[in-house]
């Protein structure tokens, strides 16, 4: 099967004349279906890998392609936008229209759409983001959590196979992160959608079925959650953290408990800490 | 303080006058002004003020929400009034002193002036405003320009223009409530010494604001290029404008009272300028 999205040899820098890459021979390719979190510090280069997906950046060298559209393929722009819909940090600054429903309406109004089918789509958009009783909200009452999932309903319209999130939670108090996090495991889930997002919360990335670690421009890790966070020394030399229940595991190795499985979760690592107690009894 | 901003705002409702086709309530406003200051006769204007008062009633719109509306204007009323007494000099002359003469034609004058800025704010920021949601609002002046397009005019433009700028308002605002509160955490003072002084202090607002709203523009024109936003061209709306019954009588009410209140600059009697 031919993967979804696949970087090629790719490396991106913004003019000619900067001697850094900001982005240095990536090979990388993603699933359909599947849910892939970016991690790495201010810098690393994952946002900027990010704006590859759909074309808001082209690369310097490589290619990337995505559901076999060529990125640099100017023709085929708006097939890759639709299919791939970027959501980014700030909910107000993704904001077209002041109603919740003529905003998400504005992607397949842009795209042509029959009315009546718009209709739809913006019905079925709002629920999937379970904000279908504010759809005649002006979004300026809304909380943080609640812009941002209808910064995500209204890519959602153009019915888009992959969604690419650009730290969408960075803004947000605790209970909307929540909600955010909530809404985009159940797409990926339930509607099949391809996600792509790039964050710094390890408790985030842990959802993922796949994390990728960025440093320099480099992909340095790449594997499900359990294995990339089982290098807690190479995360920490690139200046990242890992959950806390990693942590406090791989504090108690270096004790000398013996402790043989990476856990993530809080539920995890009660469950190893009372067999462990359990054990000594 | 800022918040107490009402003009232009909308109030959802389900009366008869927030049913009408935007395009249409464009129309009917624009007659009203033509007529508005077409007519000279002061019986005219009183009947045209209950009918205005008619209207608000059917809108369902608070009559508090009227006077909040006209409050801010009522200086320049009274000054607009003022000008006019001493701009219209023919007449039985009733006071002079020097160049300035008032005269009855010229407090006619003054008078029909006043009123005339009062029911244009009434018939057109209120009763328009209020009762359209500023999306239809901007819908019909995009439909309504439309036809213009041919001779190079921009009604896509316009339109968006007016989305994104409403859309924009509440968040400005509220940024700029914030910008306030933290310059005066760090010591600015706003209200104290001349106007100069004031007018000086307003700066370390501005900058941040500004440069704010300029990020904000450049992040928001990379989320619609996202949102496969490629201007006007074949673009299609999610709501359909559309005129019913309710339209026509609204358009055949209006001209007909329209057409009688014109015919009253030719009639005999009352008070005119």
């Amino acid at each position: 099967m031919k993967p979804f999205i696949s970087f090629e040899n790719l490396s991106f820098k913004y003019s000619e004349e900067e001697p850094r890459w900001v982005l240095e021979n990536i090979n990388l390719t993603i699933d359909d279906g599947s849910f892939v979190a970016v991690l790495g510090h201010n810098g690393s280069g994952k946002s900027t890998l990010a704006k590859h997906l759909n074309a808001i950046l082209l690369p310097t060298e490589g290619k990337v392609y995505v559901d076999g559209i060529d990125t640099c393929d100017e023709e085929k722009l708006f097939d890759l936008r639709q299919r791939v819909g970027m959501v980014f940090q700030n909910p107000d600054n993704q904001i077209v229209a002041t109603v919740v429903e003529e905003d998400v309406a504005f992607a397949p109004e842009n795209l042509g759409v029959p009315p009546a089918e718009i209709r739809e789509r913006v019905d079925w958009a709002l629920e999937a983001v379970s904000m279908t009783e504010y759809r005649e909200a002006a979004s300026y009452h809304l909380s943080g959590g609640q812009k941002q999932r209808i910064a995500i309903a209204g890519v959602l319209a153009m019915k888009p196979k992959c969604i690419v999130l650009d730290e969408p939670t960075a803004m947000l108090d605790p209970q909307g992160r929540k909600e955010v996090m909530k809404t985009i495991r159940e797409l990926n889930k339930n509607e099949g959608i391809t996600i792509v997002m790039i964050t710094h919360y390890m408790n985030e990335a842990i959802m993922a079925d796949r994390v990728v670690v960025m440093d320099e421009g480099h992909v340095i890790l790449d594997g499900d959650p359990y294995e990339v966070f089982s290098h807690v020394d190479e995360l920490k030399s690139v200046g990242l953290d890992v959950p806390q229940p990693t942590e406090l595991m791989y504090l108690l190795k270096g004790a000398g408990v013996d402790i043989e499985k990476t856990v993530l979760t809080d539920e995890e690592c009660a469950e190893v800490l009372y067999n462990l107690l359990e054990g000594q009894r | 303080m800022l918040k107490d901003i009402t003009l232009g705002q909308f109030f959802p409702g389900t009366s008869p006058i927030h049913r009408l086709d935007p395009r249409v309530k464009l129309l009917l406003a624009l007659i009203f002004i033509v007529v508005l200051f077409v007519i000279n006769n002061l019986v005219a204007y009183i009947i045209m003020g209950v009918l205005l008062a008619v209207v608000v009633k059917i809108s369902q719109i608070p009559l508090g929400l009227v006077l909040k509306g006209l409050k801010p204007i009522f200086v320049v009323v009274i000054i607009t009034a003022i000008l006019n007494i001493f701009y219209n000099t023919t007449g039985e002359v009733l006071w002079e002193w020097g160049f300035l003469r008032v005269t009855t034609n010229g407090i006619m004058l003054g008078i029909f002036m006043a009123i005339r800025i009062v029911y244009l704010i009434i018939g057109v920021a209120i009763i328009l405003t209020y009762t359209t949601s500023p999306i239809l609002l901007t819908d019909a002046v995009e439909n309504v320009f439309s036809p213009f397009k041919r001779f190079g005019f921009p009604a896509h433009e316009i339109a968006m223009m007016m989305t994104i700028a409403i859309r924009f308002i509440p968040t400005l605002v509220e940024e700029t409530e914030k910008i306030i509160n933290a310059q005066k955490a760090r010591g600015a003072d706003f209200e104290t010494g001349s106007i100069l002084k004031r007018a000086k202090a307003l700066v370390p607002i501005l900058v941040p604001l500004f440069v704010s709203a300029f990020k904000r523009a450049d992040e928001l024109a990379i989320a619609m290029e996202c949102r496969c936003y490629q201007g006007g061209e074949n673009r299609t709306r999610m709501r359909v404008l559309q005129t019913s019954r309710i339209d026509y009588v609204a358009i055949v009410i209006t001209v007909l009272v329209c057409a009688a209140l014109v015919s009253m600059n030719f009639m005999e009697f009352g008070w005119r300028a």
